[in-house]
Order: structure tokens, then C-alpha cells, then sequence
């Protein structure tokens, strides 16, 4: 075989792209050569200079010419070539794990005597339009919708036909759960069923976009980005105050906030010119870091640990690149050096500082870091107003300097404590005083610090006829004005520029060059006036020209709906990630993004509408061979929901969700003692929430880190405590008792139970309308009959409810 | 050959192929097609394992806080003549100290050393039970680690890392070795009180979560949701769990999804371990003897533990891969000399008696026993509270540059010392086993290869060891 005949029918079938392997395929830099490369070689010979051997780097093309690694044209006279097959053990690379295969080596060869041409790796290159959308851009068949024509394409080359059109009832709930999180309710299907045309499911999919339900559906993901969470975590796991944020996050998404903006906002609202408080809140998103505040760390360790944080949480969320192997040393597989890697730090180290060191060592540290207040309507806004006014006027009326008071102290010590130990103090009396620490009257008065003489002077104006109305008021003020404007979280920056280090190893006491902001060079140049601060960075990453955004965006919005990325890590587009099963595709979709200006709905819509969204789930068992993770989508998705819509679907379906939107976190019941099981908090009894905030979406949950609600960890929630991209998606017989034996559950069951009883009509029409609340479609006779004879056999509705709660198909987008 | 009736998992292989490297993760592949394929097959024969296997499985007790080296396995008969003095500087300066500042006074110990056994292993008088057992241990006393704080430390200890977000051991055993029965998870977690980096100690981190620590509560319900709802019988729950099964597979004739199957297979083992789970926590079928020899009807302190070592032996005995016990309590900062023998003297009882049930069973020679805290205790003394700076009375702050700890069986070497550190107690001066070295080598005694045990997570093979750990293959028999 000649150099010349590999050349031509390289072209040849690279032009057909992916096509079925045969025999003697010419070989794709990107596809064939650089897994290899970067897999088995970059490790000791790739970008990163401190561990790079020989000097030979294999990751630029002139540097592995230059070495001798490669003589295009020539396999037999490369480097690398001789090394990876000598039968030296001394001598072949790599020096550990397993030899090259024989078919990677001919690869290798193939493509040296092709001349080695590199190839920029696609996702650092922009997205391109595509023919194949232009092609039939007037065509009104069904197969209108560009992302059918990309996935019809592929099938075709596998020699595979798509699936059938899902039925209407199974389709509408599929979208619903997508769209909203949540079920159709059974009158939504029998509409939809008797006109299921192209038009009205059009209508339908913009009636759930429009839906308020819309933002608290895919808030789920994002949050799970943000690593938002309502405590600390680590030891204490004190609580904190991050829910505006979560609520301005569903509001974002109910808005259709362009994702520029979404970006911007919550990057850098506060740099934005005269921000609202909106943006400010925005900017929680990288507030919500978790923070070690325990005994023996350093306040500039803390620091040092979430600005690392904030930056590997950007990289991942924005960029699919995984900043943080550069935090140490240069990235091993990607190109970026670790002085970029603290150039990007660089942006987010001009924060004022967010964490003190309190009490008399370093037992713990506290935020210190910028906050505002937040109301949840007008009128607590209004009412905010007020409250200060009031504070004064109770103020003014107490004379904390009359001397009748200071007078009387220490008869009022004495009397006190007697009275307490008489156990004759009303309990009411002594839990407000034992709060104000009143611990502190059994201390001599000679043996007490300055502050501990304060601290008995105020319980004494507390306790005293004469002042005590008004200190107690100007307490419940001051709580009142806690529960109306509660403070959260945001970001702020010091008014003049801070320097930053580069860190050696990584170490924060060990800082060595200086560095300015800037961005990895592989990517776009930011534009000449851009701000070299937060603001800067988050346009930058937004920026026509960041050729990574959109398409991360956009796959991860796709991963969502079809359950697998077209990139399968949307966490890491970088040069070890598999290569995209439709490359065209992704990069169509990232320019339709762009082009209608950063519209998620309009992308969603986009999605939803393909026929290929709409297929049947169906698999048959030679598809499901030939591709069982759905990768080419022959047929539609089908997975299990995420844990916090497992228990939105079971409380609709059941009929005990609380639609209530928005607010403080609630508490839902969960085993007992969960709180009493994280080490050293100061907080470990569990306030369940009373009434409907019982049977709030699961969004709303209050998500302490140090030990999560149950029923979202068992179905693959996590603690949030790092940056979460994608979750896993596991099937456990733990899921299996907590679906039938959770008290909440079980609570669902019985007011399913009540409504299936209360349902008009034989048993069997009951059992039919239960079934379809719980899967939207009717049963089948054997279904029926199943059901039927469970209920006969106990003669109870509750033994039904269960089993419909607990299906495959009532846990799974079908 | 697959057909539609056998419930392949295709998600997780999915996931497999994509995280575990192929080929050498073959060792985590074998089990991961068997566990795969439902949750009948629970077959332990197929593992392929790097080398063979000396251990099959681990209980690792960890004393919450950090043993002091010097007051119980690494006895410093020089301190005693540094006592009230500080340490030469230039063995401080420099270090990191979490509430002491490095001119502190040096304190001696006020116990008695002696060599116990036949092999003459060296322990202080806190441990008499132990010391009937002693020819079945090694004493590492060069055990090295990176962080001075407990949530740190404990993640270190048990992921190589000191935040968030790794797999621990456990769960890396898991993933590479799997269960040796399906009718229960094959790493358990028992505590008597939280460690501090809470369920960050047993997390998966980034392997899927089934591979996590699962945390079996104190009594007789180790884990949630076991009981049925009030008023259902086991007789009614079977029948809505048949329900469930046809329903589910008519579900599957429509959608051949084999997620459908695999959890037909969940929802009876739920069902079977409504039964097991319990019964498996029902220490009182143990006879009498037994439960005297680990102290399980004790009332003191050390009774939760007691339990706890004996679960863990039941556990072990029905092919668990991985129990995890925290014990809490070894934090002295303060009161050292009152606080340090009540906590040695909670655990030294049920920790010879696990030794020995182990052993009269057969089960010592392939389970490695672990035994220690996330780092050791300074030579130097602490007098005051961090938190308010009050007076106490004397104790030692956290150090990380030595401390020790003991295995037994499971291929380790029996009455054998191992390391050493310098006259105070404060470094180590020889055979270094930092946490890499420690957990790179129980690794190859469970026949894994730690440099070979990876998962691709962000576009990079990750492992127990991260980029170090060296075998210390002196302390294998």
C-alpha cells in the first residue's frame, strides 16, 4: 500500500465521516490519533513542563518534530514509533500499564506517513454552521426541524430507522415532566388526545413554557451547578442564608433570562453600573461555596480553598474545561500552564474579605463578607421601611443611663439568682434572660471582663420594670425585621485591584510570580477596553467569539432532556473528553442559541418540537445491542427522574402538593436525628415544617450539607458540596424501601387511597383513573386485571395506591 | 449473548466504560457484570484481582481525634527529660500546629511501657486486652499525613485528599472488589458518634454512588425505611411487591427498557433485606459467651463500640467487603491523663475480642483489621482552650508529622514493628508510611495494584493514591 493510495481514500471517506469501519480507513487526527497521544504520551510529554521528560513534547507538532518524536512521512525513522514496539521493557513507552495494540500502532504509523498533520481539538475552535441544516432549510416535510435532519443522518449510516411517533398521552406527559417537572393531570391528556396535531402539541409545549413551574423544574440542574445549599458545610455546618438567590434562580429561568445575561449577572451583577438588588443576589451563585470553618484552619487557607473553588466551578459550568489540574502544576492534557490557571484565579481574587477569625483564638471563623437584605413582597419592603423609625422611638423612651437602675444592680443580681434557684423565675422569664446568656450573674462581679460587666447590664435593663417593655420590643423588632429582610449572601470587590501569586504546588503559604488577570491563551483574546475584574471575565465568556459557552450550554440543556450529552462529559470538553456523537448538530445548536439571543426557552422549545424528541421509547432488543445508551436516538428518551422530582410526581399524583412558590427553605419530615449526626453543629434538632410546606417541591428543601434529606440523596442527589454537572443515576433496592416505606410516602399512598375510593364508578373505572393519574396512559387489560386482583385480595385501596406510586413508569420519563 | 428476558444494566456498564479504564479496570469489570446482571448474582469467583489477594476484606476502626503516639504505641523515655522544656527549635520551626505555637513545653508520659507477647511488641498499660493479642499485630509507628484539622484529617485519611469530593477507600474497595452478597451492601459504615467530616467520610466522591458507604444505625433497625407502614403485614407487602414485579414487567414488554428488570431485582431485594437487615443486627442471637467477650451488655462508654466490632464481624461473616467503625472521643486537647484511659479503655476490650473471634473462626487470616486515628497528638502540651482561652489542664494539640496505628491479619505480618520516630515523638526518622504508603499498601494486600485501580473523572484517570503511594512490603507476611 502506497503513502499516496492512504491519502486519497483518507479523503474519501473523511468526507463521509464516521462512517462503519473497514479495513484500511484513513486515519482522523482528532478521532484516532490525539486519544492516543493525550491518553498514553502527554502524561510525561505533553503540555505540562514540570513533569515533561526527555524534553520531548508531543503535543505540538514542530516541538515533536524538532525532538525527532516524529519525521513526517517516515514511521520508521519516528521516535516514538521505535519506542512503543521495542521488546526492550526497559525501553518502551509508556514505561507503565499496557503496550500499545498493534492496531493503535498502525494508526500511529498511517498518520506519520501521511505527513502527521495536527488538528486544532474541535472545541477550541468556534461552532460552524453546517450544510446539512441549510440544505433543507425550506423543506416543510416532517423532517422540517434541523435537529431531525443531523440525527436522521447518522441513522442512516448506521443503517438504523427512527422510531414510531410516542402516543399522545405518553408523549404529553414525557414533555410535561421535562418542561414543568411535573405530571398532566388526566383532563390535560383527554384534551390533548383528541386533537394531538402538530399545532396543538406546539400549543401545549408553550403553555408549559409558560408556566411558573417552568423555573422550579430546571432550576433542579442549575442549582446543582451552583452548589447551592442552605449550611456551611464541613464541621459546624452552620446554616446560612442562600434561598433569594435560589429564588431569583427560578425567576431567571421563568423570565427567560438571556443566558448572557443570566451569565453576567450572576458572575459580576454587583460590577454592573448602579445594580439592583436583583443582581446582587444573582451574584450568590458564587457565594454558596462550602466553607471550612473548623478549629484549626486559617483564615487565608478558607480564602484560598473557595477562590479555588470558584474558579474550577466557572471552568467546568462555562468553559467544560477542568481548570483545576492546573491548580498545582501545568494541565496535563489540555494546554493550559499553570501561571494561566492563576491568571484566571487573578479575577476572582479581588473579592473583599469574606471570613473572620472571632473570640479569643481560632476556634471559629465567621462570614464577614458583603450581604443584603431581601424581601420576599412589597409590602415587607414597605414594612422595612418602618421598622428603624419604631426602633428609634422605643429608643428615645429608654434611658438606659437612669441611675435607678444602675443602683439597684446588685440587689436585682441577688433577687435573681435566688429567685431562679427558688425556681420561682417564670420559665418564660429565664429562657429569654439564659439566651441574653445570663449564665454570666454567677460570676463574681470583681472576676468579670469589660464585656461580661455589658453583657449584666443589659440583662438588668431586660429584667427592669422600668426599661424592660422596651428592650423587649425593640427584640421583636429586630426579629421582625430578621423574618422580613433576611440577609443573603453576595459578591463584592476591594475598591482598589489586589495582587495575586502564583501558588507553588498549589500551597497558598507558599506564593512565588506575580500574575494579572487573563484568560487561557488557547481560547479568544478578550476585547481591548474589557475590565480586568469579574465583569470582565463574564464577558469574556459570553463573548462571540468564545467558541466553548454556548456549545456547553446547549449540551447540557440537551443531556437534560435526551438524558445523555452529546458530548457524554458536559463537565470537560477538553482533550482526554469522547469526541461529540453529532458534532454537527452541537455546533448548530450552540449557534441557534446565540442567534436567538441566548434563549433557553427557545432552545428547549427547539428540542421538544424534533420529531426525534417525540419518538417512541421503545427499544427493540437488536437496537438495544446495537446502541444501548440511546447515543444515535432511534428512539426517544427514557429515564428515571431526579430524586426531588420523584417526589414532586408522587405528591401530584396523590394530590397532596403544595404549589406554593418561593420563600425560605422548608422541612419536610425524614428520620429522626439526622441533624443530630453531623459532629459539631450547633444546630441538630430538625424543625419540621407544619402544614402545607410538608408537600413543597423538593426544591424547596432545606439542604443542610453535613446530612441531606434522605429521599433526594437515595436517588442520586448529592451534598452539594462541590460543583455537580451530572449526576448518576442508580437503581437500589435502598430507592425501593424509601419509595415504600418513607413516611411520606406512605402519607401519599393514603390520600391516593382516599381519592381512588372517592373516584365515581365500578372498581375497575376507579383503578383505570388511578392508573392513568400515575402514568397519564390507560392500562392495559392485564395491567387492570393486576390491579384488580391485589385490591380484591386485601381489599384496600392503600395496597394499590402503593403499587402505582412505586412503578417503573411512575418513577421514569417513558 | 443478551437477550430482552435478562436484565442488563446498561446504564451502569455505560458508566463503567466511560469511567473505568478499560483492561486494567478489568478487575472492577468482572464484578461490575456480574452485579449487573439484577441482583441474583452475587458470585464472588470470577474476581480478577492484580495479584492474588492475601485479604478479603477490611475493618477499619478509626479512633476519632488522634491517639497520642507517645501515651500508647511509641513509648519516648527522652521526653521525660524535656518535660516543661520546648522542644529544640529547629525541629518545630516551621511546622503547622492547629492550636499551639511550636515554643510550647514539651510533656512527658505518665504511662509504663513493656514488651507484651511472645514477639514483644511494645504498648503502654492502657491496653490490657490488646496485649494478650499482641503477636497477631504489627505497630506502624512512622504513619505520616498532610492535614492538621479533623474534617481534613479524616478525609485525608480515608481518600488520599483533604476536601470534598474524593472516593474513600471503602469505596474504592467497592468498586474494585464489589460484595460477596447481594442481599447486602458491600461497604458498611458503623459509628457510637459522627466523625467530623460527616458522610464525607464514606462518600463514593466521584465513582457512582452505589459504591457509597452505607450507614448502619445503632439497634435493631440498622437502616431506614425498613419497617413496613403501620398496619401492613409481610404478607400484604409481599403482594404489593408481586404487584409491582407484573406490573413492572408488562411496563417492560412495552418499553424493553432494562432498567425495568434491574429494578424488578431491587424491589425483592428490598423485600429479603426487610428481613435480613434486621436479623443480621440481632446481637442477641449471639450466645452468651461471645457477647462477654467483646462487652456487649457493658453500660460504659465503650458499649456502642462493643456492638459495633461484633456487628462488624457478622457483617464480615456474610461477605461485606468493607465495615467502617468510627469511635469516637480521642481529641485530648485538654485533660489528656483522665480522658485519653476512659477512651483506650472503651475500645481495648472489643478490640482484642474481634482479634480473637475472628481468628477462632478462620476469618483473621483474610480480614485486614485496621486500627487508628487521621493523625497523632504533639509531644508538646496544650494548657488552654482554643475557644475561650481558658486554663485547662494538660493535653496535646493535633500533629500530622508521625502517629500510629496497628493492623492484624488479613496478610500482615504477626508481632512485628514497624518504623520509627525520634527521641519526642515529634518526626519520623525511619520507614516513613505516609497515608498514600498506608493505603497503596492495604490495596495490595486486597490484590490491587493502586496505580492500576483508576476512574476517568474530568478527563483524568483518578486513584486511591493519587499520584503516590509506595507498598510497604515489609509489613506483609
Amino acid at each position: 500500500m502506497t503513502t499516496r493510495f492512504f491519502q486519497l481514500t483518507g479523503t474519501l471517506v473523511a468526507a463521509l465521516t464516521c462512517g462503519i469501519s473497514h479495513g484500511e480507513e484513513a486515519v482522523d487526527f482528532s478521532d484516532d490519533i490525539r486519544p492516543i497521544l493525550s491518553g498514553r504520551c502527554f502524561n510525561c510529554h505533553g503540555p505540562d513542563a514540570g513533569s515533561r521528560e526527555a524534553d520531548l513534547r508531543l503535543d505540538i507538532r514542530d516541538a515533536a518534530i524538532e525532538a525527532g518524536g516524529i519525521v513526517p512521512g517516515n514511521p520508521d525513522e519516528s521516535l516514538i514509533i521505535e519506542r512503543v514496539i521495542t521488546k526492550d521493557r526497559y525501553d518502551r513507552m509508556p514505561p507503565k500499564g499496557k503496550a500499545l495494540t498493534e492496531g493503535e500502532v498502525d494508526k500511529l504509523r498511517r498518520w506519520i506517513e501521511a505527513g502527521a498533520p495536527y488538528e486544532a481539538h474541535w472545541a477550541y475552535v468556534k461552532p460552524k454552521a453546517s450544510a446539512v441544516a441549510e440544505k433543507d432549510g425550506d423543506d416543510t416535510s416532517e423532517a422540517s426541524n434541523p435537529i431531525d435532519l443531523f440525527i436522521r443522518q447518522r441513522l442512516e449510516k448506521a443503517d438504523l430507522e427512527p422510531a414510531p411517533p410516542a402516543d399522545p398521552a405518553v408523549l404529553l406527559r414525557r414533555v410535561s415532566l421535562d418542561i414543568i417537572g411535573l405530571p398532566p393531570t388526566p383532563e390535560e391528556v383527554k384534551r390533548f388526545e383528541k386533537n394531538p396535531s402538530k399545532a396543538n402539541y406546539e400549543r401545549e409545549v408553550d403553555r408549559l413554557l409558560a408556566s411558573k413551574h417552568f423555573g422550579e423544574k430546571w432550576a433542579i440542574s442549575w442549582l446543582d451547578l451552583a452548589r447551592y445549599a442552605d449550611s456551611n458545610g464541613y464541621q459546624h455546618d452552620d446554616l446560612r442564608t442562600m434561598w433569594p438567590y435560589r429564588d431569583w434562580v427560578v425567576n431567571a429561568f421563568n423570565n427567560d433570562m438571556p443566558f448572557d445575561q443570566f451569565t453576567i449577572e450572576q458572575l459580576a451583577g454587583d460590577l454592573l453600573p448602579n445594580p439592583t438588588t436583583s443582581q446582587r443576589i444573582a451574584t450568590g451563585f458564587h457565594r454558596n461555596v462550602a466553607t471550612n470553618f473548623s478549629g484549626g484552619t486559617k483564615v487565608a487557607e478558607v480564602r484560598a480553598q473557595v477562590l479555588h473553588d470558584r474558579v474550577s466551578t466557572t471552568g467546568q459550568v462555562w468553559l467544560g474545561m477542568t481548570l483545576e489540574c492546573a491548580q498545582c502544576h501545568d494541565h496535563k492534557f489540555d494546554p493550559i500552564s499553570q501561571k494561566e490557571y492563576y491568571q484566571f484565579y487573578a479575577y476572582f481574587n479581588q473579592a473583599i474579605p469574606e471570613f473572620e477569625q472571632k473570640g479569643v483564638d481560632m476556634f471559629r471563623k465567621f462570614f464577614i463578607g458583603e450581604e443584603v437584605p431581601y424581601y420576599a413582597s412589597p409590602a415587607d419592603a414597605r414594612r422595612a421601611q418602618e421598622i428603624p423609625a419604631e426602633i428609634a422611638h422605643e429608643e428615645a423612651k429608654l434611658d438606659r443611663k437612669k441611675p435607678i437602675a444602675l443602683k439597684g444592680q446588685t440587689a436585682w443580681e441577688k433577687s435573681f439568682l435566688a429567685e431562679r434557684r427558688a425556681k420561682n423565675v417564670p420559665w418564660e422569664r429565664f429562657d429569654a434572660m439564659a439566651r441574653r446568656g445570663a449564665q454570666v450573674l454567677n460570676k463574681a462581679p470583681e472576676k468579670r471582663s469589660g464585656d461580661e460587666r455589658q453583657q449584666v447590664e443589659a440583662l438588668l435593663f431586660y429584667d427592669h420594670p422600668a426599661t424592660g417593655p422596651h428592650e423587649k420590643r425593640i427584640d421583636e423588632l429586630r426579629a421582625e425585621m430578621e423574618r422580613i429582610a433576611p440577609k443573603t449572601m453576595v459578591m463584592m470587590d476591594t475598591a482598589e485591584p489586589m495582587e495575586s501569586r502564583l501558588f507553588h504546588r498549589g500551597d497558598y503559604t507558599n506564593p512565588t510570580d506575580l500574575v494579572q488577570p487573563g484568560f487561557p491563551k488557547i481560547l479568544h483574546t478578550p476585547d481591548a477596553d474589557s475590565p480586568p475584574n469579574r465583569l470582565g471575565l463574564a464577558e469574556w465568556l459570553v463573548h462571540p467569539e468564545n467558541p466553548l459557552t454556548a456549545r456547553v450550554t446547549v449540551n447540557r440543556l440537551w443531556a437534560e432532556i435526551f438524558g445523555r450529552g452529546i458530548v457524554a462529559t458536559p463537565e470537560d470538553f477538553g482533550m482526554q473528553s469522547p469526541s461529540p456523537t453529532h458534532p454537527e448538530l452541537l455546533d448548530w445548536l450552540a449557534l441557534e442559541f446565540i442567534e436567538n439571543d441566548w434563549s433557553m426557552k427557545h432552545l428547549i422549545k427547539t428540542m421538544v418540537l424534533s420529531s426525534t424528541y417525540q419518538q417512541k421509547s421503545k427499544a427493540s432488543p437488536e437496537l438495544l445491542e446495537i446502541d444501548p445508551a440511546n447515543e444515535l436516538l432511534a428512539r426517544g428518551p427514557r429515564f428515571r427522574q431526579s430524586g426531588e422530582l420523584v417526589r414532586d410526581n408522587l405528591l401530584a399524583v396523590s394530590g397532596l402538593l403544595s404549589r406554593k412558590m418561593g420563600g425560605p427553605a422548608v422541612f419536610p419530615v425524614q428520620p429522626d436525628g439526622l441533624w443530630k449526626d453531623i459532629s459539631t453543629a450547633d444546630v441538630t434538632v430538625y424543625p419540621t415544617s407544619e402544614g402545607e410546606d410538608r408537600h413543597r417541591r423538593g426544591l424547596y428543601t432545606f439542604l443542610r450539607r453535613g446530612n441531606p434529606y434522605p429521599s433526594v440523596l437515595n436517588f442520586d442527589g448529592t451534598n452539594r458540596s462541590t460543583c455537580v454537572v451530572q449526576r448518576g443515576r442508580s437503581n437500589t433496592a435502598v430507592q425501593a424501601l424509601n419509595l415504600l416505606n418513607d413516611p411520606v410516602f406512605v402519607e401519599a399512598a393514603e390520600a391516593f387511597a382516599t381519592m381512588i375510593e372517592q373516584f365515581p364508578g365500578e372498581n375497575c373505572d376507579k383503578v383505570t383513573r388511578a392508573f392513568q393519574r400515575a402514568a397519564a396512559r390507560k392500562p392495559s387489560d392485564a395491567e387492570l386485571e393486576t390491579l384488580l386482583s391485589l385490591y380484591h385480595k386485601h381489599n384496600s385501596w392503600f395496597s394499590v395506591a402503593q403499587v402505582l406510586l412505586n412503578l417503573d413508569e411512575t418513577i421514569t420519563k417513558s | 449473548m443478551m437477550t430482552t428476558s435478562q436484565p442488563i444494566d446498561f446504564f451502569k456498564r455505560r458508566e463503567f466504560l466511560r469511567g473505568g479504564t478499560l483492561g486494567i479496570g478489568s478487575l472492577a469489570l468482572s464484578q461490575l457484570l456480574q452485579q449487573d446482571v439484577g441482583a441474583s448474582a452475587s458470585s464472588p469467583t470470577g474476581i480478577d484481582t492484580h495479584f492474588a489477594p492475601k485479604a478479603k476484606r477490611v475493618i477499619f476502626l478509626h479512633m476519632v481525634g488522634g491517639p497520642s503516639q507517645m501515651d500508647t504505641f511509641d513509648p519516648k523515655p527522652e521526653l521525660d527529660k524535656w518535660d516543661g522544656k520546648s522542644l529544640p527549635a529547629e525541629l518545630t520551626r516551621g511546622q503547622k500546629f492547629a492550636f499551639i505555637t511550636p515554643d510550647a513545653r514539651a510533656i512527658k508520659s505518665p504511662y509504663s511501657f513493656a514488651p507484651r507477647g511472645d514477639s514483644g511488641i511494645i504498648m503502654s498499660e492502657l491496653f490490657p486486652h490488646l496485649a494478650t493479642v499482641a503477636d497477631e499485630l504489627t505497630v506502624v509507628r512512622s504513619m505520616q499525613t498532610n492535614e492538621i484539622n479533623h474534617g481534613s484529617g479524616e478525609l485525608f485519611l480515608h481518600t488520599g485528599h483533604g476536601q470534598l469530593g474524593r472516593p474513600t477507600f471503602g469505596a474504592w474497595t467497592s468498586y474494585g472488589l464489589g460484595s460477596e452478597n447481594s442481599d447486602l451492601p458491600s461497604f458498611v459504615v458503623l459509628k457510637d458518634a459522627p466523625p467530623n467530616a460527616g458522610p464525607g467520610a464514606w462518600s463514593s466522591g466521584f465513582l457512582p454512588s452505589k459504591y457509597q458507604g452505607t450507614l448502619f444505625r445503632t439497634g435493631d433497625k440498622p437502616l431506614f425505611y425498613l419497617d413496613n407502614p403501620h398496619g401492613v403485614s409481610r404478607q400484604e407487602r409481599g403482594d404489593v411487591v408481586g404487584a409491582i414485579k407484573q406490573m413492572n414487567s408488562l411496563a417492560f414488554d412495552r418499553y424493553h427498557d432494562p432498567e425495568i428488570q434491574t429494578r424488578i431485582a431491587q424491589y425483592e431485594l428490598a423485600y429479603r433485606m426487610q428481613t435480613s437487615v434486621p436479623e443480621l443486627a440481632d446481637l442477641a442471637s449471639e450466645p452468651e459467651h461471645i457477647r462477654k467477650l467483646y462487652g456487649v451488655d457493658q453500660t460504659g462508654p465503650g458499649a456502642d463500640f462493643a456492638r459495633n466490632c461484633l456487628l462488624a464481624r457478622r457483617l464480615c461473616e456474610r461477605g461485606v467487603r468493607f465495615v467502617q467503625i468510627f469511635n469516637k472521643g480521642w481529641d485530648h486537647h485538654a485533660n489528656i491523663y483522665t480522658a485519653l484511659p476512659r477512651s483506650a479503655q472503651g475500645v481495648d476490650q472489643a478490640c482484642a475480642a474481634l482479634i480473637i473471634d475472628l481468628k477462632q473462626r478462620g476469618l483473621l487470616d483474610d480480614t485486614l483489621v485496621i486500627w487508628g486515628g487521621e493523625f497523632g497528638r504533639t509531644p508538646m502540651v496544650q494548657e488552654h482552650n482554643a475557644g475561650t482561652g481558658a486554663k485547662t489542664p494538660p493535653g496535646r494539640d493535633h500533629h500530622k508529622e508521625c502517629f500510629s496505628i496497628w493492623m492484624a491479619g488479613g496478610g500482615i505480618k504477626k508481632g512485628f514493628t514497624y518504623g520509627a520516630t525520634d527521641d519526642f515523638g515529634f518526626g519520623v526518622t525511619e520507614k516513613p508510611m505516609h497515608v498514600h504508603d498506608f493505603h497503596a499498601t492495604c490495596q495490595h494486600l486486597l490484590g490491587i495494584d493502586h496505580e492500576q485501580l483508576t476512574y476517568r473523572h474530568q478527563g483524568r484517570d483518578f486513584r486511591l493514591t493519587d499520584v503516590h503511594g509506595h507498598v510497604a512490603k515489609e509489613i506483609i507476611a
